[in-house]
């Protein structure tokens, strides 16, 4: 049985051990205390767990987030099959998944100047919901935002259009408005026999 | 002059000058006598498996090895993870760790067992420190000679299935989600990821924070239900 005199860090103080810019000093001070101490070994372990899991996740395909290149770029390096689509506001594109895509990325190109962040919904044709993020940040200066979603999830939305409505309320303005809007003609899932077909 | 240690469910006492002054032999059969209380291995404290295991000759405590083992290998190899970035490295330098503390331990090369756990990470320190330089090494060879070599899958322990912390997830808001994907999947610095998001390095340590207390607390709900 491992015991110890100092304090037991948090799990979120263990679980920035795990981040890349952890300062030195905490990185010591966090690994002379887990060698003398089992609880907090056991600890840092579940938080190393927590985050190996977010990356299988992420490698799987199975997230749905607002992303940046610097995830679509470890994606590719991972060999994770990603199919992007690129609209402007307004327009419509005909998309489909195939049968090995994992992701799918969205690049929404749009105006978001004094935007510090913005709310999605996502609408069938009938005007069913579909979806809806908020509070998704921007980045100054930013001229598009990049969404993943699994392509399961897409494999199995309804065959038919799909509206984007993006809304905020700019800085200085009495109230939100809407942004842009996308609409994604679903065409369903994809193969190679019902492409010949 | 007698020294007292109390573990938590065992006194140990050690009569530590009248040990110095006994013969290898007789000193192994004393620590021997004085560590071995009859209670369970999982519950006795480092410092007495450390000294149980130096006063054995090799195969004589193949309990107390294999119990030190079972508590300090996966601390070992959390340090692998964590400096050598490499499941298959972390692995390798866990056995190879163990492999010198407890040989340390009989040729009775540790000074204190009682601090067995800081020999331990010192040890670790220092043979990741030679693996980054074999690394190193044979990354320069690689170079040098366009060799090939296929990573090993070192296999992976991870205990939290994608179906368990999925729509954990899925349940945390999109700014905690791309943070704790930039974070860990994308191993950006924190300054990388307020820059992306056109935030303050502070906001995106406290989203985090926020996000991983979210995570866990989703995790054990789904644990205990």
């Amino acid at each position: 049985m491992t015991t110890t005199q100092t304090s037991c860090p948090s799990f979120l103080e263990l679980a920035d051990y795990w981040t890349s810019d952890s300062a030195p000093a905490d990185v010591e001070r966090i690994e002379a205390h887990v060698f003398t101490c089992d609880s907090c070994a056991r600890l840092l372990a579940e938080a190393e767990q927590l985050r190996t899991a977010i990356g299988d996740l992420a490698r799987s395909g199975s997230v749905h987030a607002l992303v940046t290149d610097a995830v679509l770029n470890q994606l590719a390096r991972d060999g994770v099959r990603v199919r992007s689509y690129v609209l402007d506001p307004g327009e419509t594109v005909h998309c489909a998944v195939w049968a090995d895509d994992e992701v799918l990325v969205t690049r929404l190109r749009g105006d978001f100047a004094n935007i510090a962040s913005v709310d999605a919904e996502w609408r069938l044709g009938s005007g069913e919901e579909w979806g809806r993020a908020s509070d998704l940040p921007v980045r100054k200066g930013a001229s598009e935002l990049v969404f993943a979603l699994p392509a399961s999830l897409v494999r199995n939305a309804p065959n038919v259009p799909i509206r984007l409505t993006l809304r905020a309320t700019p800085a200085g303005s009495p109230g939100e408005k809407v942004l842009a809007e996308y609409v994604f003609d679903h065409e369903g899932a994809l193969d190679r026999h019902s492409r010949d077909a | 002059m007698k020294s007292v240690a109390t573990h938590s469910d065992e006194l140990v006492v050690l009569r530590r000058e009248r040990r110095q002054r006994l013969t290898p032999f007789a000193s192994r059969r004393y620590v021997s006598r004085v560590t071995r209380p009859s209670i369970p291995l999982a519950t006795r404290a480092d410092g007495v498996l450390a000294r149980e295991i130096a006063a054995s000759e090799a195969g004589e405590a193949p309990a107390a090895e294999t119990e030190l083992y079972r508590r300090f290998a996966p601390r070992i190899r959390l340090y692998g993870l964590k400096h050598l970035s490499d499941r298959g490295a972390a692995d390798d330098l866990a056995q190879q760790v163990m492999l010198v503390v407890i040989t340390r331990l009989r040729a009775g090369e540790v000074r204190d067992p009682d601090q067995i756990g800081s020999f331990v990470l010192g040890t670790s320190r220092m043979m990741a420190t030679g693996q980054r330089r074999g690394e190193r090494r044979r990354a320069a060879l690689h170079a040098r000679f366009d060799a090939r070599e296929e990573m090993v899958d070192g296999g992976s322990d991870v205990t939290l299935d994608s179906d368990r912390i999925a729509p954990c997830l899925a349940a945390i808001r999109e700014r905690e989600r791309t943070i704790l994907l930039l974070t860990f999947y994308a191993e950006k610095s924190t300054h990388e990821i307020a820059d992306a998001l056109g935030t303050t390095p502070g906001a995106v340590r406290v989203s985090r924070h926020r996000a991983l207390a979210s995570m866990r607390d989703c995790i054990e709900a789904r644990r205990a239900s």
